[in-house]
């Protein structure tokens, strides 16, 4: 890959006997960036406002894109979804005994907010959003927050200006903050020893302990333990047989649903395992028969080209824009033939 | 031939043990389970190697002697053998909302000397692994420069090289222990730490080809994939030690790792030292990004937070014996552990038995290098006693691994990083290692 030709080589070796060793250092590797190549690449913002782009938004227009690409992970209230960030509330807990870290309770610049909404939210389609988007939805989460106003025009003039509840609350680290005496002989009494054992059933610990009944040791193994422990629940409440689902699948689905299963796999199940960014998940059966209403067709055009609805946000091809029109068919094909 | 039953298999197995050394025994059983199931999966076909167990050991001859094995390039790259399947990196689902941002541990109880192989470095990211083309990657270098600058892989490869072994480890490693034991096994109580040789550029030659100007003090690193993960560094850190890597233990760097290129920040929290490096700024002050501020800060129990907490203190443990290596024999036992610290070279270990009452000194064993995984080793005798047993580190600078009582008192329970207390194994008269912590 980084093999050069042979004459390319013949030719650098000339060049090198050419200029001589006269300085060793003077590498002269590498290209001049241009001014638009920096422009392009140079995303970020700093406490002080540098890097703002001009624009400006407010809380009012954030709510819908608010709603639409962030709140099925953070919540509608900025509260956090499943073990999603919090974003909102926790004000004055910060030396509590579960202290509730957000932006309004712990981030000390709202620079950070548009700068790392910018670079990699919404999850699954970094860099999607415009800068009006981008300070749209900044100052919603501000609002959440009761830092601004709903109608408050957040621009590159004053969102470095707003002053952030806990931004007189860090220090530079001043480590080493213990010192601990090399002591050999009676470094303490042995009488006083108390011993607190590691909580059990809660470490994926099957690798080492045989038979024992652990937890996956993966998030597709957990979600499929915590699925089949449901269904064993309902079973248990309806007295129902439980069947093999995949051996039921398999004997109705058509060869390009079973082919899409892969393309699942590897790019779908991100967010349609766990519901991630407000996605159906492929369990939920119920989810997908309302949106079948619409038709299959429907559902691929809107796989292949991208979807902002109210129950969430799927970037074209689910941002995996490698993936071929049939692959995302397919792929299709395999969530909603596993609803029958 | 009549498929055996699990429990046939596991007698036979459980027979053909006893002909075994200690060692072989302790893997031979651990191991059973999934051999079990294996040869329950494929039928007879295994019943000769099962049975034949006893066929190998000496005096007959195995019957791997009696016949050919497998040609060369049967692995173009070759792979472990297959009987050490269980040496792999595992993750804790419950830490992380999902796989894409998660993190795994790499298995410290099975790894040996300072070199953790590739395939089980420990793997962190925030919008998964990107697949890079390192034809179409570029590093820029702007900012208070003289020269902006941007790279290719093939140029980067071109600057004189260097090849140094570094540990990394990421500042939330023990982290879900501050409040009380929680992981029953070393691979998930200190498994966010590995040591590679890398190889790459300091970066403060590429810094000196842009010509950074005389304001710069800080630099922002930035990553090429969807995280675009962000760091301030201050130039101190880059005119010491600080490398652009593109290589590890002798190939090209893993795509977990930062393929094709990483920052490496030797001895600072894994976080700054950014994968898929992309982007290099050169500033008069930090940023203050998202991963300086909301994470990676540590909140000490008053309320306030500490910042720029880069340096990973003096740390060890003891791997062998630990959880997953129960003592399976009384008699000569070497303990082993590992030790490392951020702010230079180990210089010492020290082992207690009793729970911290008493100490004696350890061996170091091979290399002993600047910010490096360092190997220590003590030789002695168990005859079923209960041990309660730790190792304490020191450094060069003179610092002594403390207590998490010691931690504790100075920064509370919450502060998630940065958890390098002594740590307590408990050895139980059965040989069996729990997690404890003492009081």
């Amino acid at each position: 890959m980084f093999r050069l030709p042979k004459s390319a080589l013949a030719l650098a070796l000339f060049a090198c006997a050419a200029v001589g060793a006269s300085n060793s250092q003077d590498y002269q590797i590498g290209t001049a960036a241009t001014a638009v190549e920096i422009a392009g690449w140079d995303i970020d913002i700093r406490a002080d406002g540098k890097g703002l782009p001009v624009g400006s938004g407010n809380a009012i227009n954030g709510e819908e894109s608010y709603e639409i690409f962030c709140a099925s992970c953070h919540g509608v209230f900025g509260e956090g979804e499943g073990r999603w960030p919090v974003l909102a509330g926790g004000e004055g807990t910060l030396a509590d005994d579960r202290p509730v870290k957000t932006v309004g309770s712990y981030w000390p610049y709202a620079s950070t907010l548009f700068d790392y909404i910018r670079r990699a939210m919404p999850f699954t389609a970094p860099m999607s959003l415009d800068d009006q988007q981008v300070y749209d939805i900044t100052a919603y989460v501000l609002y959440l927050n009761d830092l601004i106003g709903e109608d408050f025009e957040l621009s590159q003039d004053n969102l470095a200006q707003i002053k952030m509840p806990n931004q007189d609350g860090f220090f530079v680290d001043n480590r080493p903050d213990v010192s601990n005496p090399r002591c050999m002989a009676d470094c303490a009494d042995p009488a006083s020893l108390m011993i607190q054992s590691s909580l059990s059933g809660i470490t994926p610990i099957g690798h080492f302990v045989e038979g024992a009944d652990a937890p996956a040791s993966s998030h597709s193994g957990q979600h499929d333990l915590e699925a089949s422990k449901e269904a064993e629940r309902k079973a248990a409440i309806t007295g129902e047989q439980l069947v093999s689902s995949v051996a039921q699948k398999n004997a109705v689905m058509s060869a390009e649903a079973i082919a899409g299963e892969a393309t699942y796999k590897v790019a779908c199940g991100v967010c349609h395992d766990s519901g991630l960014a407000g996605a159906p998940k492929l369990a939920d059966t119920d989810a997908w028969l309302t949106r079948l209403q619409q038709g299959k067709e429907i559902l691929t055009i809107h796989a292949l080209e991208g979807y902002a609805g109210a129950k969430g946000y799927m970037p074209a091809k689910g941002g995996r824009a490698d993936l071929s029109d049939e692959a995302v068919t397919n792929a299709v094909l395999f969530m909603v033939e596993s609803q029958q | 031939m009549a498929t055996p039953s699990t429990q046939q298999l596991l007698q036979t197995m459980q027979g053909a043990s006893e002909h075994l050394s200690t060692n072989d025994r302790r893997d031979f059983l651990r191991r059973g389970v999934s051999y079990v199931a294996g040869a329950a999966a494929v039928g007879g076909a295994t019943l000769a190697s099962a049975t034949g167990l006893t066929s190998n050991l000496p005096p007959n001859e195995p019957q791997w002697g009696r016949q050919l094995g497998t040609g060369v390039v049967e692995n173009p790259y070759g792979l472990p053998s297959r009987h050490e399947s269980q040496v792999v990196r595992r993750t804790v689902p419950w830490l992380t909302a999902e796989s894409i941002s998660s993190i795994s541990m790499s298995p410290l109880q099975d790894l040996k000397g300072i070199i953790t192989p590739n395939g089980l470095v420990f793997e962190r990211y925030h919008a998964g692994v990107p697949d890079i083309n390192p034809d179409e990657h570029r590093l820029m270098i702007h900012g208070l420069v003289d020269n902006p600058l941007i790279f290719t892989m093939e140029d980067l490869m071109r600057f004189p090289s260097v090849s140094e072994i570094k540990f990394i480890e990421c500042p939330a490693n023990g982290g879900m222990e501050w409040r009380g034991p929680q992981m029953e096994a070393l691979q998930f109580t200190h498994g966010m730490l590995s040591c590679c040789e890398w190889t790459g550029v300091p970066l403060k030659v590429l810094l000196d080809a842009a010509g950074v100007q005389t304001a710069g003090k800080w630099i922002l690193a930035e990553g090429a994939d969807g995280a675009h993960m962000s760091r301030s560094i201050p130039m101190e850190k880059i005119l010491d030690d600080t490398l652009v890597v593109y290589a590890q233990n002798g190939e090209m760097l893993r795509p977990e790792q930062g393929y094709p290129l990483r920052l490496l920040n030797p001895g600072w929290e894994g976080n700054t030292s950014i994968k898929w490096l992309r982007r290099i700024e050169v500033g008069d002050q930090p940023w203050h990004h998202r991963e300086e501020t909301s994470k990676y800060t540590d909140l000490m129990a008053d309320g306030r937070a500490r910042r720029f907490t880069f340096v990973q203190e003096c740390n060890s443990v003891i791997t062998s014996p630990c959880p997953e290596n129960p003592i399976v024999r009384k008699g000569f036992l070497e303990v082993e552990g590992l030790a490392w610290t951020g702010r230079g070279t180990i210089k010492g270990v020290d082992i207690s038995f009793d729970g911290g009452v008493s100490w004696r000194p350890a061996q170091l064993k091979g290399l002993v290098l600047d910010k490096a995984l360092t190997r220590f080793s003590l030789s002695t005798q168990w005859q079923g006693e209960p041990w309660l047993i730790q190792s304490r580190a020191y450094d060069d600078t003179g610092y002594v691994q403390p207590t998490l009582a010691q931690l504790r008192e100075q920064r509370g329970v919450n502060s998630i990083y940065h958890k390098n207390s002594i740590h307590t194994w408990q050895v139980a008269p059965t040989g069996e290692v729990k997690n404890v912590q003492i009081t």
